[in-house]
């Protein structure tokens, strides 16, 4: 019976122990939440394009401190009838590794936006694009990567 | 007849955790299978040749070069010189992999060129291995003034680090013996004082053997 109860025991452990693990690793440390959106036919509005940086690792802001490290960037391209102005990031924040608390980067962690603003005539339209960034976790760092981006919406 | 019923429970309230568990393991899975769905649904196809979606960190365990003998290159420097790890022949040699763009690796190193004047007496030697050659000589250039390393900075051909065990991120090095044997390998960014252990470990291999 003893045996038994260890063996329960054992099994409790290990499936618990299971729980902590990932259950699968990220193929990509950005996420792009595509929402179609409503913008005003004729008139300047602007289009968000929401992101999200896996938990655990960060990618350099648009502005990063250093000119060798690769800035989030997006390119788009252009769509018929939308006139499609120059991209605002949002502002990084600051980080550091503990290794060194000295040395300053500007990051962008957990959701971030980015505004597209436009003039776009009546009608469903769709920009595609890309987004470039470089990801790091708490100690090492990834090569870049792209992750294709559409933006999707209608003016009314 | 009461213990065996005490006995008895503990086993039933086992059994019961064992499957809330296994439940609430598959509803997390399940939850990230929709997660990663779901971010599916909003990404264009991948162009030929677009990285995007690719599975960069599908495999990010440290190479297991561990106990094995350094794999032998030569390749050239930023400066132009061929440099064979064959040169090093009964030296202790740090092979690093870094980049242009790792953070990281920028801090590490200004630590490896403060090892290599502690230790070069004992023969100890570091190798920096630039990862993204792309980056262009004029980038790699500017890293290497700004973190203050005099080691040979070598310009990787990307057999190179098929042959260390493929490399998904950085910084990644390896501890070569006197032997020739990779006595440690370690991949992100570790303390300054793990570096020193590891090479006081590849400096006393072999004693006498410079």
């Amino acid at each position: 019976m003893r045996i038994g109860i260890a063996l329960a025991a054992l099994l409790m452990g290990a499936q618990f122990g299971n729980l902590d693990a990932p259950a699968t690793k990220p193929k990509s440390y950005v996420m792009y939440a595509a929402e179609p959106q409503v913008v005003t036919a004729g008139k300047r509005s602007v289009l968000e394009l929401h992101f999200r940086v896996v938990d655990g690792f960060h990618v350099n802001s648009h502005t990063p401190k250093s000119e060798l490290l690769i800035p989030t960037q997006i390119a788009l391209q252009p769509a018929a009838a939308v006139k499609a102005e120059a991209v605002e990031y949002p502002a990084g924040t600051s980080y550091s590794f503990s290794f060194d608390p000295s040395e300053k980067l500007d990051v962008y962690t957990g959701a971030f936006t980015v505004k597209l603003p436009v003039v776009a005539e009546a009608g469903a339209h769709t920009i595609d694009g890309t987004l470039r960034y470089q990801a790091c976790d708490h100690a090492a760092c990834y090569p870049p990567k792209n992750l294709p981006v559409q933006v999707i919406f209608t003016a009314k | 007849m009461k213990r065996n019923g005490l006995v008895l429970g503990v086993m039933v309230v086992g059994i019961a955790l064992l499957l809330w568990s296994g439940w609430h393991n598959l509803r997390e899975r399940r939850k990230a299978m929709q997660e990663a769905q779901a971010s599916h649904v909003v990404l264009t196809p991948a162009k030929p040749g677009d990285t995007a979606g690719s599975a960069v960190s599908d495999d990010v365990e440290t190479p297991h070069m561990l106990g094995k003998m350094a794999p032998g290159f030569t390749l050239a420097t930023l400066d132009g010189k061929n440099v064979s790890l064959s040169d090093y022949k009964g030296r202790p040699v740090l092979v690093n992999f870094w980049a242009t763009w790792c953070a990281p690796c920028k801090i590490e190193m200004p630590w490896f060129e403060e090892f290599r004047k502690q230790y070069a007496a004992q023969g100890f030697e570091i190798l920096g291995m630039t990862d993204d050659v792309d980056a262009g000589k004029d980038a790699i250039a500017k890293v290497v003034k700004k973190t203050g390393v005099t080691y040979p900075i070598l310009l990787t051909d990307g057999k190179v680090q098929k042959s260390f065990g493929g490399l998904d991120y950085l910084p990644v090095s390896f501890y070569i013996d006197r032997n020739g044997v990779v006595v440690e390998e370690t991949a992100g960014l570790g303390s300054k004082d793990e570096i020193e252990a590891h090479i006081k470990k590849i400096v006393a291999s072999g004693a006498g053997g410079q």
